[in-house]
């Protein structure tokens, strides 16, 4: 799922080439983002568009050869003067008089504003290919047009190679980009846009004209009369260090912005300070008016926590209003505000919770999540770098709320992209940071292969590298369990042991279930309560908030009438969620289908078995509940496939469950097998809350 | 001992009064900080100056009045358009084509006059505290005039020639003081003012006094409307000198940026130095790059 969509999207055609553009938000000034070779698509701008998308209106176009635009066979449609007419076609199509313009790469930006001055503000270059110092690859002096006998390094730059091997070339190429170390994501997406493409296409466009010698490309930089911000990396592998300074030095208002330790794409790794730098290059050459502004004498200020409360899943929200509670018990002078999204906000909202406004602007992490579900599977783990540019759309709007709100500690349960990008940007960190989580390290699920296994333990390697380098970025770090609920694994071939690790760098507040279970005695209150009759067999069946619960809820739908012929005194209460129709499902006497259940928990707490998801939240619920259930972790989900199995392994709590491996009769015999069936499980801590607090609280 | 000594100091001259300055910095553009009422000299913006001089040049002088600049005995040398008057001496004496001028209280006054009259001099205007007629005065000022005889001297009736001149200003300086900085911790702040009110004699406050509240002046919003360069307006929203509704309206008038500091009382300038510094230095370089 994209952070952010389109509000237009069309075509412009020249010559018969079609050309497709986007257009984000309607703010009066406006900034094109340029594209660059046509080795990759408009989605190089990811990163940008929703955080500049709600100051200015961007345009975005895929340039003729890749993503939606055509794929020309003619040379001579490759000129790069053609896309320079492209750029004017989409601004007037778009109905943009005047933009700042930010090229990556391409010499296009430079022609553009020195040909069309009244269209263009302001011209932002980043790691410009304009031939004013050496390319690295040069300096190897391998022919293009020439057969090699090698095909090492930038003997690659080669149409014969190209060829034969165009996807090795597209490998080289963009791994040379990113010489930053735990590029992964960055590298799978080049690759990727330049798979949309192919190597006839991209032949074609070395074929045309683009500037290349010294002399051309002086030209080029003495045409823009505007502001000119030059961006460049000092480990730029494509263009070299040294490009930026003489792209600057030969511009006639030029400033140049060096980033030291970046490559060639310092927008889509290093997203968060390209960002601000962008913008408020884009402010100042834009003479916007300041906005009134206001702030607030230091110890004129009281006390104030954003809680940031993680919406895949359920299951935090929960906790973390308890722990809130907690909190405000301890510390009442303290004004929590939640920096929330939907689901989470509806659960705030009941608790009459204060949310930051600036939650509208949030992208939605469980829309995405639930797009990268399908029957019964979630590979969490690729969905979460998948979500890469969503959480640097939230993190941008985050860093806005704490740079405005004067907040005294930040509480993220699991807020990725709070804790990523403030070890990424450490000058932007703002307060006291407590960062809440009930898993430590990903894991490779078996089937990814050594693949899988490499990008897991990448993952696991930068956020040690950041903890080990900025040890002050966590104040406090809360695993929400017990050291033995941490799985016996490595990060890593090569990395440390994740409980001895965790046991270093966290504090432990024990299980937190956000409410405290009913004893035996209570029980028959409870259930009277919620409707459930002393001769009834409960069974409650939940699957979590999202969709990805549909395909279980059909199979234990499909095992009720054999599971009722067998123990004709069953209820069978299915809980759909708030994303799947209850109305889809067949009907069955005894059988009753919700939507959202309020407190679900209560139910949980009475039933005399419980089918679910083996998601943490709910599975540790029947686990302090001490009922019997049966669980089905989600394929390739590695968080519940190893870490809460483990942790309910140590509890003695639950049936493991495999979704593939059972159907809808096995499914009812094992129904009838453990209803009502007495457990033995280990008790769960009911003072996770008031300790997980009481850590917070030493920090406030 | 000062952070930074100036680069260069001398005098303006005008109609055989003369105007002390002193320069720092070398760099560009100009900041030109103003006096204020003299019972303050350019040493109130002693937090101001090492700061902005490494980045900016700097010419602060003292107002006639006070400091080292000379001191006239009649009220007609203290009238607004003397004062105005003299911010273009200075910057002609300092050889400043043009300058961010910087006034707290009566000085941003004088400067939003400069910056209507002399558009050419002025790059911008940052205004502090601005005792600018354009709100009502704050209820308790208005109680006791300042040149009858009072029965009581409480609170603002100590704002009194009679008492100034019969042995109550040091009992003034130090209610007014307070009144400057109501935010808590202050007591080094006020001490330095009210050290630099004992250095003015009573009787040359009170010609000051007359001379600012005397003559034909043209209303403050009309002075405003006419201003075309950017202007920043910081007022704190506990100033008990001259309120926030004033700074506010002229922000608005003037299509200014407006800062509220919130706890914030007049002198915000020396009670949160870093803020004011970096507000100046970033209006100085969005205006002029």
């Amino acid at each position: 799922m994209r952070a952010r969509y389109p509000d237009h999207e069309g075509f412009v055609e020249r010559d018969g080439v079609k050309v497709a553009y986007e257009s984000y938000g309607d703010n009066e000034r406006s900034v094109l983002l340029l594209p660059t070779w046509e080795i990759v698509d408009s989605r190089v701008w990811k990163c940008q568009i929703p955080y500049l998308a709600r100051s200015f209106r961007v345009v975005t176009f895929d340039p003729r050869g890749n993503g939606r635009s055509d794929r020309p066979s003619q040379v001579s449609a490759f000129d790069r003067r053609e896309l320079v007419g492209d750029a004017i076609a989409v601004l007037d199509a778009a109905g943009v008089e005047r933009a700042v313009v930010v090229a990556w790469c391409t010499a296009c930006g430079v022609m553009l504003a020195a040909e069309h001055p009244d269209r263009v503000t302001a011209l932002v270059e980043v790691a410009t290919d304009l031939p004013l110092s050496r390319d690295p690859g040069e300096e190897q002096g391998y022919p293009f047009d020439e057969p090699l006998a090698t095909d090492t390094g930038w003997a690659k730059w080669n149409r014969s190679y190209w060829h034969r091997d165009w996807q090795g070339f597209v490998e080289f190429f963009m791994s040379a980009m990113f010489s930053e170390p735990h590029s992964t994501k960055q590298i799978e997406d080049a690759v990727g846009w330049g798979l949309d493409t192919d190597w006839e296409t991209i032949a074609l466009g070395m074929d045309a004209n683009w500037p290349r010698d010294r002399e051309q490309a002086l030209d080029l930089c003495a045409g823009p009369r505007c502001p000119v911000l030059v961006i460049q990396g000092d480990d730029d592998g494509i263009v070299g260090p040294a490009r930026g300074a003489a792209v600057a030095s030969a511009v006639h208002d030029a400033r140049l912005v060096l980033f030291e330790g970046s490559g060639h794409a310092p927008h889509l790794r290093d997203p968060i300070k390209i960002n601000t730098v962008i913008k408020s290059f884009v402010d100042r050459v834009g003479g916007a008016p300041m906005p009134a502004r206001v702030w607030t004498r230091g110890l004129h200020r009281s006390k104030r926590a954003l809680y940031l409360s993680s919406p895949i899943g359920l299951g935090h929200v929960r906790r973390d209003v308890a722990v809130a509670h907690e909190l405000k018990r301890l510390c009442p002078e303290v004004q929590i505000d939640w920096l929330a999204q939907h689901p989470v906000t509806a659960v705030l909202e009941a608790e009459g919770e204060r949310i930051h406004p600036a939650s509208r602007w949030l992208a939605n992490e469980s829309a995405h999540i639930a797009s990268e579900s399908t029957e019964h599977d979630l590979h969490c783990f690729q969905a979460l770098r998948r979500m890469d540019e969503i959480l640097v759309a939230n993190f941008m709007v985050f860093q806005e709320v704490v740079e405005e709100g004067l907040y005294d500690v930040v509480i993220g349960d699991e807020a990725w992209d709070v804790d990523h990008f403030w070890h990424e940007n450490p000058e932007l960190k703002r307060g006291q940071h407590v960062w809440l989580t009930d898993f430590v390290g990903f894991l490779p699920m078996p089937d990814g292969g050594e693949h899988e296994a490499y990008l897991t333990s990448d993952y696991n390697a930068e956020m040690i590298e950041h903890i080990a380098r900025y040890p002050w970025i966590r104040d406090r770090a809360v695993f929400v369990g017990n050291p033995d609920d941490i799985v016996p694994d490595r990060f890593g071939a090569e990395l440390p042991v994740i409980r001895d690790w965790t046991a270093e760098h966290f504090a432990f507040s024990g299980y937190i279930t956000g409410f405290t279970p009913p004893t035996a005695e209570q029980v028959p209150a409870w259930r009277a309560e919620l409707g459930y009759l002393d001769d009834e067999l409960v069974c409650v069946v939940a699957v979590g908030g999202s969709g990805v619960g549909r395909a279980l809820l059909d199979k234990v739908i499909a095992a009720y009438p054999m599971a009722k012929r067998q123990l004709p005194a069953l209820r069978m209460v299915a809980v759909a969620g708030p994303r799947i129709d209850p109305a889809v499902f067949p009907t069955y006497d005894g059988l009753e289908i919700h939507g959202y259940v309020d407190r679900l928990y209560r139910h949980l707490c009475v039933c005399d078995l419980a089918v679910v998801q083996g998601g943490l939240t709910t599975t540790m619920e029947l686990a302090a509940a001490k009922r019997p259930f049966l669980y089905f972790p989600l394929g390739h989900h590695f968080e519940q496939n190893f870490h809460v199995r483990h942790r309910l392994e140590r509890y003695g709590a639950g049936r493991d469950m495999d979704y593939a491996a059972t159907d809808p009769d096995q499914l009812a015999a094992v129904i009838a097998e453990n209803i009502g069936r007495p457990v033995t499980y280990c008790d769960v801590e009911t003072d996770g809350a008031a300790r997980a607090a009481a850590l917070i609280a030493e920090l406030v | 001992m000062r952070a930074l000594e100036p680069c260069a100091t001398g005098y303006a001259e005008r109609n055989g009064v003369r105007l002390h300055w002193e320069q720092f910095g070398a760099g560009e553009p100009t900041v030109a900080l103003l006096p204020t009422w003299s019972i303050a000299y350019s040493r109130h913006w002693k937090y101001q100056v090492p700061y902005l001089a490494r980045h900016f040049r700097v010419v602060t002088f003292d107002g006639r009045g006070c400091g080292r600049s000379d001191r006239p005995t009649e009220p007609s040398a203290y009238s607004h358009v003397e004062f105005a008057a003299d911010i273009v001496a200075v910057l002609d004496a300092t050889g400043t084509d043009r300058a961010v001028l910087a006034g707290l209280s009566l000085g941003s006054v004088w400067g939003l006059q400069v910056a209507a009259d002399h558009a050419d001099r002025v790059l911008g205007v940052v205004c502090f505290g601005s005792s600018v007629a354009l709100a009502p005065m704050l209820a308790e000022r208005v109680v006791y005039p300042f040149d009858q005889r009072l029965t009581s001297t409480e609170g603002w009736a100590k704002y009194n020639r009679y008492y100034w001149l019969e042995g109550g200003y040091l009992d003034f300086l130090e209610f007014f003081l307070g009144r400057f900085f109501p935010e808590p911790h202050s007591t080094k702040q006020i001490e330095d003012f009210v050290g630099w009110g004992r250095e003015i004699d009573p009787a040359t406050l009170v010609a000051i006094e007359e001379g600012v509240m005397s003559g034909e002046r043209e209303p403050m919003r009309s002075v405003c409307a006419r201003i075309t360069v950017p202007v920043l307006v910081i007022h704190g929203d506990e100033d008990r000198l001259a309120p926030l509704a004033a700074g506010a309206a002229l922000a608005e008038i003037t299509g200014g940026e407006l800062v509220t500091i919130v706890g914030g009382g007049h002198g915000v300038q020396a009670r949160d130095p870093v803020l004011v510094n970096h507000l100046i230095k970033g209006f100085v370089d969005r205006i002029a790059r």
